[in-house]
């Protein structure tokens, strides 16, 4: 669902004016197009210590040592996953360019997505307290752990006190915080929202946990950094990352008014639920997610020009949502370039949605779209347009969407334009 | 020199400085710890740290601790006590 405003209220339109990037393929947004653009791979072999103990020796870190970042008294209060948040939610804030008064502050949000929360705190305690036999955690321990300390920490470094929320719905906890985010200022509810995601689930116990799923890639005996291989018939699996991805959304016309730079637009948002399974994608659920999120936006399918896929390289999803694609836009799907940029950046859970968000306006703002790498054995179902030669300049095309499927059934789906686009 | 011999104030400043990156000659018996921002659960983390320093159980942490020399005089206190305890059971000393 994404429901119409509420009656009486006129639809604000919603502008991108700040991104703020800490991903596997670099820290900024210009580092994340150029790797992108250059079909690099942040996926590499694990080497901690506890590798050993790992069948699944590949994943997608960010490179960021946090003391370099953060004062030793507040290092200690901050989990990964709130670290990596606070640094994407300050490029977003710098970019932006946002001075907000008190009044202003009242109506300003933060709106993250989250899947795991802080596990590094957790896995860290449970060391402690089962293995080496401690009597007592650290005080701040839960203020770590909870899911919501990223969203805190982001409201109170930037003062923002209007909402402050945070979602979990697996990997499309960030799609949901921006579609939730979109929606409040559509409404009026709100008029800046920091929203996005932020994931760090490189963590010894979290690894293990996924590895049980048995959901996660086969390292690529030949090259690591190509383990992920999104709609190939040789696909064995996600790769788990790690990141954060923030952006400043706000009222468009405000954002005019103070003659912000604006990015991009979201257009709209589409968000629904399989009920089958708890794992297993459904061609009517990414379907109908697709749809609705075409229809929160009043456009036709045909507006769409790219699609940013969920694209996990896992078995079920990648046919699935090819299928799902197909029944929405029929024959336009075969027109359409998709992109599957977790075969470069890995799958970042909570945070996948709002880093491929901006991925999806970058390649929009510079025309260039992103490949997906790593697609060499063509699949029979998985045959639509993947971009796989390599980056792909293009014209014309000025909307795009974003797709984000959950374990758990939470489908939610994003649509975003170039700034110059017409209403 | 062992941790027995050293003075608890010294290692408090220490640690402090440490923990919170401050300069150690700026901490004084008197300087408070609201002071230097530290609020009730950096109190704490900073007790369990001299808890594993001196090996020493802070079981019943006074509500009122406000400068850094309240705190060193409490965990004297457990030293002490801990000593005492030590002398007449040599099974604790270890």
């Amino acid at each position: 669902m994404a429901a119409d405003p509420p009656e009486g209220r006129t639809p604000r339109r919603v502008a991108v004016t700040g991104i703020g990037v800490m991903s596997p393929l670099g820290n900024s947004e210009q580092a994340l197009f150029e790797s992108l653009q250059g079909g690099l791979s942040g996926i590499r072999r694990i080497e901690t210590p506890f590798a050993s103990r790992l069948v699944n020796r590949i994943y997608a870190p960010v490179d960021c040592d946090a003391a370099a970042h953060f004062p030793p008294p507040k290092l200690r209060m901050l989990d990964r996953f709130s670290q990596l948040a606070l640094l994407a939610a300050q490029q977003a804030m710098t970019g932006a360019n946002l001075q907000l008064d008190a009044l202003e502050r009242s109506r300003a949000g933060v709106f993250i997505g989250t899947g795991m929360g802080g596990g590094h705190t957790t896995d860290d305690g449970f060391q402690a307290l089962y293995a080496n036999g401690a009597t007592r955690l650290p005080p701040f321990t839960v203020l770590m752990a909870m899911q919501n300390a990223a969203a805190a920490w982001v409201g109170i470094e930037h003062g923002f006190n209007g909402p402050n929320l945070t979602f979990s719905t697996a990997c499309s906890s960030s799609a949901v915080a921006i579609g939730e985010a979109w929606r409040r200022i559509r409404d009026g509810d709100a008029d800046v929202v920091l929203a996005g995601g932020s994931e760090a689930p490189l963590n010894f116990g979290t690894l293990k946990a996924w590895e049980a799923l048995r959901t996660l890639a086969s390292e690529d005996a030949r090259d690591p950094a190509a383990s992920c291989k999104p709609f190939s018939r040789d696909r064995t699996g996600m790769v788990l990352g790690e990141g954060a991805a923030m952006l400043v959304l706000e009222d468009w016309e405000r954002a005019q008014r103070r003659d912000a730079t604006i990015r991009g637009e979201l257009l709209g948002y589409g968000l629904c639920t399989d009920n089958d399974h708890i794992t297993r994608p459904t061609v009517a659920g990414q379907a109908r997610a697709m749809q609705l999120a075409l229809d929160s936006a009043g456009l036709p399918a045909e507006a769409i020009g790219h699609i940013n896929a969920h694209g996990t390289g896992t078995i079920a999803n990648d046919a699935v949502e090819t299928a799902a694609i197909k029944h929405v836009f029929g024959a336009h799907a075969a027109d359409i370039p998709i992109s599957a940029t977790k075969s470069m950046h890995g799958h970042l859970l909570g945070a996948g949605a709002a880093l491929e968000l901006v991925a999806t306006l970058l390649a929009l703002e510079h025309a260039t779209l992103p490949p997906t790498i790593n697609l060499v054995q063509p699949d029979p179902e998985c045959d639509l347009d993947y971009v796989s030669e390599g980056a792909r300049h293009v014209t014309g095309i000025d909307v795009a969407m974003s797709n984000s499927f959950a374990f758990g059934g939470t489908n939610a789906v994003l649509i975003c334009g170039v700034a110059a686009r017409q209403a | 020199m062992t941790i027995q011999d050293a003075s608890t104030f010294d290692v408090l400043c220490e640690v402090i400085a440490k923990d919170h990156g401050l300069a150690p000659e700026t901490l004084r018996p008197e300087t408070r710890l609201a002071d230097l921002t530290l609020d009730s659960l950096a109190l704490i983390e900073l007790i369990f740290t001299l808890e594993d320093r001196f090996n020493v159980v802070a079981d019943n942490v006074p509500a009122d601790l406000p400068t850094l020399g309240s705190v060193a005089e409490y965990i004297d206190g457990l030293r002490t006590s801990a000593g005492l305890a030590a002398e007449t059971d040599p099974a604790q000393a270890g």
